[in-house]
């Protein structure tokens, strides 16, 4: 890939930038529709892409769709409490005879929730430091930032984001920084690695001897060339993201009830094993769902990818 | 760059990794807002012995002095005093910690004996319905997180079927072995007691399985897909058009090759079930130092913490160590580096 | 060639496996129900002569873990229950809310109420074989009192020296005459000073006491008691054999090894009660879980009566509770008989500001009824009634009881009916400990679980009413009002009976009246225990004080 991008740049001469645009723009769309054919031609994949965005839409339109909205609430039923799957409630109803089905679909909220923002937080803050570390190869820079990131993979990120949801007052957000916190180290150095091989390509150099700024040599030159393996981490990550929300919210570190959270319903649901499975199974289901279909998504990105490259 | 070359600089560089670990640990634990004297004496012990503990924990001092304080400690082995049990940290991570390598190192056998078997019979049987069953369940098994697993294992194989052991590392009535490796399992066989090994090993496989399914199925997912990348290669051809038998062709020739992806994750997975054990042992009651960490954390017993940490860190360290010799030892196109990102 | 072989170990593994997982179906003696009736003989006790068969006679019971088994440091549910059985006091806590003479066999009291006199029981023998002497006694107490944890803040209150006037005598003297004194020597675990000392490190916070045994006595003990520890690996459970030297008196069927297993997983207390592998369960378990437990064969559910209360406390110093309606209206407004249906039959109503239990409770004290006239008329005095949306009442409940989100959502619907606007959170307990030691984050509403040490309605108005508590999360009405200290220091000085229950009877009405707090209920404190038991507690023949329900020495065992 990144050979192609050199050629393009090697014809600068004759064409004009205008015309650059327009022929980066049409080999983009190109691309685009080369891209979804391959993607597409794998059932699996299609059926992560149907899931996701079914999963989204739930999420979104919760109040909407779910049965009984109110039960995401401070709500009390107790006459209808622990009610197994029946029509009126296809889930059942938890201890508080609260609809097990509607909060599952509620905690499909703070699920992908969870692994949009802990993705938005970290990317950019570990890309970034990964393309300066790799293109300063030997300066301080590189020492400094490296150094740093190898600390923070020296531990599994789970035990460190546990360790700082715990010090931190126990809610969504504060979940949500503690996996940022650890999960940017891994896009630094994926990064890294590849700006290292990139910074001796044919096309940095004629940037760094045209006198381009860093800013244009990180952004335009080598950034762009790192966003497939980027994008393939990114879809896959945020299943993993989405599972170490949950367990954090498992042992009482995420979401705080009365709202819903799919780890919380089914710490609180395994108090009611084995009688009233429906309470834990049920949402230990969704998580099920929710990550195999990110899974599925991710995997044929990879795969997408994977394809272009050779 | 030689073996013992690589090995040397990279303890060096491992050390100074987790020194800054510690201070990244040590941050963390002492900005919990709450204080941990008052916790540990709980809520009714009279001021004075508050002022007591926090006096001999030199909670009183600035940071940079504790940090001093416990570092100089911490080289010596000395975590100071953990808040729930009471005890030197050191103590309970010597009691604790061995019950965590044999779940950890069980499990780690379940993987690689499963993941690579799975892996092998569906590539063997590649697109046949015995494939068809293994890639189903790998999916199954990666997606599922591994306390769902240990929940419905509980239901199922404990409570249902009631087939298997959910608590303890033994029977109650099982004669323990004298105490060595802390392990029971290896102490059962040091002291000849086979019927506690088998006991112990019962005891084990709820919890072991829980932990690996992760593995096993993404074990079984790479060893499949790089088998069948393998055996469309040229190599694999002509070696069975010189009528090599295909045992032969399948062990030597492909098997090898097709496992340095798989050992290469199975290290690494194996290294993150360190972490994955805390909601596990927890589930299982399982008395190891995950559980003991995970409740360090919810009790914010702050040097029992930063110590779990940094127990962990270290194993976490070293397995990728030997991982990374492991793996250039069956590919020699790799090379060592001191650094890891390197 | 190396394939092969692997595929091999591959299949042998997995067979191996399989193996294991069928074993205890397919071959019965494998099982490990079966294994007591084996592994039997060597451990047998004289006294269960009478048993039909050589049989070893167990006890197991689960417990919310830590277990801590310092008389200085353990106070909670299992650490109480277990120095219990493994020490001697020098009186006994009886079924009436009485004291019974035990390692002290009389006692004489001076007229001042100032200096007490115990004598000692004499042979009394330590588990390492030596006698117990007076200065063990005051080796105990000054223990106790320098390391200031565990059960201290009870025991060494206005006590002013220890001292043994010979090797069978010991005398306390009190810097003022309370009626706490005797009942909180319950909590003064006896020690042997020797044995102790023998296994004490010279390092440690206590001067020249060193680590004072703290370190040994965590896994061992050093006591009198019917029971003594075997084994005690931390963080799974505490083993302990039958003290056959023991001078006091066993039931015929006391078991001859106790057990307290640290769990409260619901599905393994279910499959251990189950399998009878456990004989108590613990009392943590959901509603739901004593209902299935309560099916299983041979297993009932013993309510158990405790001197614990369920409390909403109403912070009587920030708006909009501290006006006096207020508080009436949210008493008047809230279901009672909802919130008590929620929990087992057998719960009750709190009568008055002290749990029923009590010595001294007074059970003719007003007690509030829900009736929403009444809490209308009451909130429209209330000086905030015009503005009451402005003034949400905060409640904060415990994180780590789930239960009790129910009752916070049946206030928040009770409340709702009348036009007060409730607003619940969830906050750890630390956390909440943190909130309530100041005014400004204490919230308008906490609801708490308090238990008395003590089986006297005297404590329980210290402990929850009296300015000394104000700032910890016994308290967080914040009272703060002198003339009511007054009352209760006075009532808890006066040593006639009669007198000082009339003069707490006076209290219980004034802080009825005042609504200060919103009383729910006495706790019943539920255990599912097999029919083989014959356990004291669940005919209520125990004091109901923490620690003597599963007081082993007195419980038979007959099961199979």
């Amino acid at each position: 890939m990144a050979e192609e991008v050199s050629t393009h740049r090697g014809s600068v001469a004759s064409i004009t930038p205008e015309q650059i645009k327009e022929m980066e723009r049409a080999s983009r769309r190109e691309n685009l529709g080369r891209n979804w054919y391959k993607f597409s031609r794998n059932p699996l994949s299609v059926i992560g892409v149907v899931t996701v965005i079914l999963l989204i839409l739930l999420a979104t339109l919760a109040p909407l769709v779910a049965p009984f909205p109110k039960h995401a609430g401070p709500f009390t039923d107790f006459a209808h409490a622990k009610l197994p799957p029946e029509w009126g409630h296809l889930f059942g109803t938890d201890q508080i005879g609260r609809d097990v089905l509607s909060r599952i679909i509620f905690g499909l909220r703070s699920s992908l929730l969870m692994g949009v923002v802990v993705l938005a937080l970290v990317v950019p803050p570990g890309v970034l430091l990964g393309l300066l570390a790799g293109y300063f190869q030997g300066m301080w820079i590189e020492a400094v930032i490296m150094r740093i990131t190898d600390i923070f993979l020296a531990v599994p990120p789970l035990i460190l984001a546990l360790a700082v949801a715990s010090v931190l007052e126990p809610n969504l957000w504060n979940g949500m920084l503690a996996v940022s916190l650890m999960w940017w180290p891994w896009y630094t150095r994926l990064v890294y690695g590849l700006a290292v091989a990139l910074r001796n390509e044919y096309f940095v150099s004629a940037a760094e001897v045209t006198g381009a700024s860093t800013a244009h040599i990180l952004f335009r030159e080598i950034l762009p060339n790192t966003v497939s393996p980027i994008l393939t981490k990114m879809s896959l990550d945020v299943a993993w993201v989405i599972i170490i929300g949950s367990m954090l919210s498992f042992v009482g570190l995420g979401v705080q009830p009365p709202e819903p959270s799919l780890g919380t319903m089914i710490a609180d649901g395994a108090r009611y094993l084995p009688d009233q499975w429906w309470i834990a199974i049920f949402p230990a289901l969704a998580i099920v769902v929710v990550v195999l279909g990110f899974n599925l998504l991710g995997d044929g990105v990879r795969d997408m990818f994977a394809a272009q490259e050779t | 760059m030689s073996l013992l070359n690589f090995l040397v600089r990279r303890i060096i560089y491992s050390v100074f990794v987790l020194l800054g670990l510690s201070i990244v640990i040590f941050l963390i634990a002492r900005v919990m807002p709450g204080d941990p004297a008052r916790m540990a004496v709980g809520a009714r012990a009279p001021q004075w012995v508050v002022d007591r503990l926090r006096e001999q924990m030199h909670l009183n001092q600035p940071l940079v002095v504790q940090y001093g304080y416990w570092l100089s400690d911490a080289v010596r082995g000395d975590f100071g005093l953990s808040l729930i049990t009471q005890r030197p940290v050191t103590t309970d991570i010597k009691e604790f910690l061995p019950a965590s390598l044999e779940l950890v190192f069980f499990s780690g056998l379940l993987s690689a004996v499963g993941g690579i078997g799975l892996g092998i019979v569906s590539a063997r049987y590649k697109d046949t319905w015995i494939d068809n069953v293994v890639r189903v369940f790998s999916y199954f098994g990666i997606v599922t997180p591994s306390f769902v697993f240990a929940i419905l294992f509980i239901l199922l194989f404990g409570f249902t079927l009631n087939w298997l052991p959910i608590i303890g590392r033994v029977h109650e009535q099982t004669a323990v072995p004298p105490l060595v490796t802390g392990a029971i399992t290896v102490d059962a066989l040091l002291a000849g007691q086979f019927g506690t090994f088998f006991d112990a090993l019962r005891h084990l496989l709820l919890p072991a399985i829980s932990l690996a399914m992760g593995s096993i199925a993404q074990e079984a997912r790479i060893t499949r897909s790089s088998m069948a990348d393998n055996l469309s290669k040229d190599y694999i051809a002509s070696a069975r058009a010189l009528g090599i038998p295909e045992r032969v062709v399948m062990g030597r020739f492909l098997l090898k090759p097709s496992l340095i992806p798989t050992v290469s994750i199975l290290g690494l997975d194996i290294a993150s079930t360190l972490s994955v054990a805390f909601l596990v042992e927890l589930i299982f009651n399982w008395p190891g130092l995950a559980r003991y960490g995970m409740n360090a954390m919810l009790h914010k017993d702050l040097n029992a913490i930063s110590a779990v940490i940094l127990v962990l860190g270290a194993a976490f360290v070293t397995v990728n160590i030997i991982v990374d010799i492991i793996v250039a030892q069956l590919d020699p196109r790799i090379r060592l580096s001191a650094t890891r990102s390197a | 060639m190396r394939g092969k072989t692997f595929t091999a170990f591959a299949v042998m593994i997995l067979v191996s496996l399989l193996l294991t997982q069928c074993t205890p179906t397919a071959a019965p003696p494998a099982a490990p129900t079966q294994a007591p009736a084996v592994a039997a003989a060597p451990t047998q006790a004289p006294i269960a002569t009478t048993a039909p068969a050589a049989q070893k006679r167990v006890l197991r019971i689960t417990f919310s873990w830590p277990d801590r088994i310092d008389p200085a440091v353990g106070n909670d549910y299992a650490g109480s229950t277990s120095l219990a059985n493994l020490y001697d006091t020098l009186i006994f806590p009886n079924a009436k809310g009485g004291v019974d003479p035990w390692l002290a066999e009389s006692w004489d009291v001076s007229q001042d109420g100032l200096t007490y006199t115990f004598h000692l029981r004499q042979g009394v023998k330590f588990h390492d074989g030596s006698l117990l002497k007076a200065s063990d006694v005051v080796y105990s107490y000054d223990r106790l009192k320098a390391i200031g944890e565990g059960f201290a803040y009870l025991v060494t209150a206005g006590v002013e020296g220890v001292k043994a006037v010979d090797d069978a005598t010991v005398e306390f003297k009190l810097s003022n005459a309370t009626a706490l004194f005797l009942p909180s020597l319950v909590r003064l675990y006896v020690a042997s000073e020797a044995l102790i000392r023998q296994n004490t490190k010279a390092e440690g916070p206590y001067g020249t006491d060193g680590d004072f045994g703290k370190e040994w006595l965590q896994t061992h003990d050093a006591g009198t008691g019917p029971y003594m520890v075997r084994e005690f690996p931390l963080e799974q459970y505490l083993l302990m054999d039958k003290n056959t030297d023991w001078w006091g008196e066993f039931h015929p069927n006391a078991p001859d090894e106790v057990r307290f297993i640290g769990t409260t997983e619901a599905v393994t207390i279910r499959s251990l009660m189950q399998n009878k592998e456990l004989e108590i369960s613990d009392q943590w378990q959901s509603f739901e879980a004593y209902q299935a437990l309560e099916k299983l064969d041979g297993v009932k559910i013993a309510p158990l009566q405790s001197l614990s209360s369920f409390y909403y406390m109403i912070n009587n110093k920030k708006p909009p509770t501290d006006d006096v309606h207020c508080r009436r209206a949210i008493d008047y407004a809230f279901d009672y008989d909802a919130a008590v249906g929620l929990e087992w039959p057998g719960t009750r109503q709190m009568v008055g500001p002290v749990p029923a239990a009590l010595a001294g409770h007074d059970p003719n004290v007003f007690t509030f009824k829900r009736d929403l006239d009444k809490a209308k008329a009451e909130l429209a005095l209330c000086k905030y009634a015009n503005d009451i949306a402005n003034y949400p009442i905060k409640v904060q409940w415990v994180a780590e009881v789930p239960d009790e989100e129910k009752w916070a959502l049946l206030f928040q619907a009770n409340m709702a009916e009348v036009g007060l606007k409730a607003e619940i959170t969830k906050a750890p307990w630390l956390s909440l400990v943190e909130n309530t030691s100041k005014l400004e984050t204490s919230p308008s509403i906490a609801t708490i679980y308090v238990s008395s040490d003590l089986p006297e309605a005297g404590l329980m108005l210290k402990q929850r009413y009296h300015s000394s508590t104000t700032g910890t999360w016994q308290q967080v009405e914040w009272l703060q009002d002198p003339q009511l200290d007054a009352a209760i220091d006075d009532a808890l000085a006066t040593l006639d009976d009669q007198e000082r229950f009339a003069k707490y009877a006076k209290i219980q009405a004034e802080l009825v009246d005042r609504a200060v707090s919103l009383w729910i209920y006495d706790q019943v404190e539920k255990h599912a225990y097999r029919t083989c038991v014959d356990w004291p507690a669940a005919r209520g023949e125990t004091s109901a004080i923490m620690g003597y329900q599963e007081y082993a020495a007195h419980i038979g065992v007959d099961c199979q």
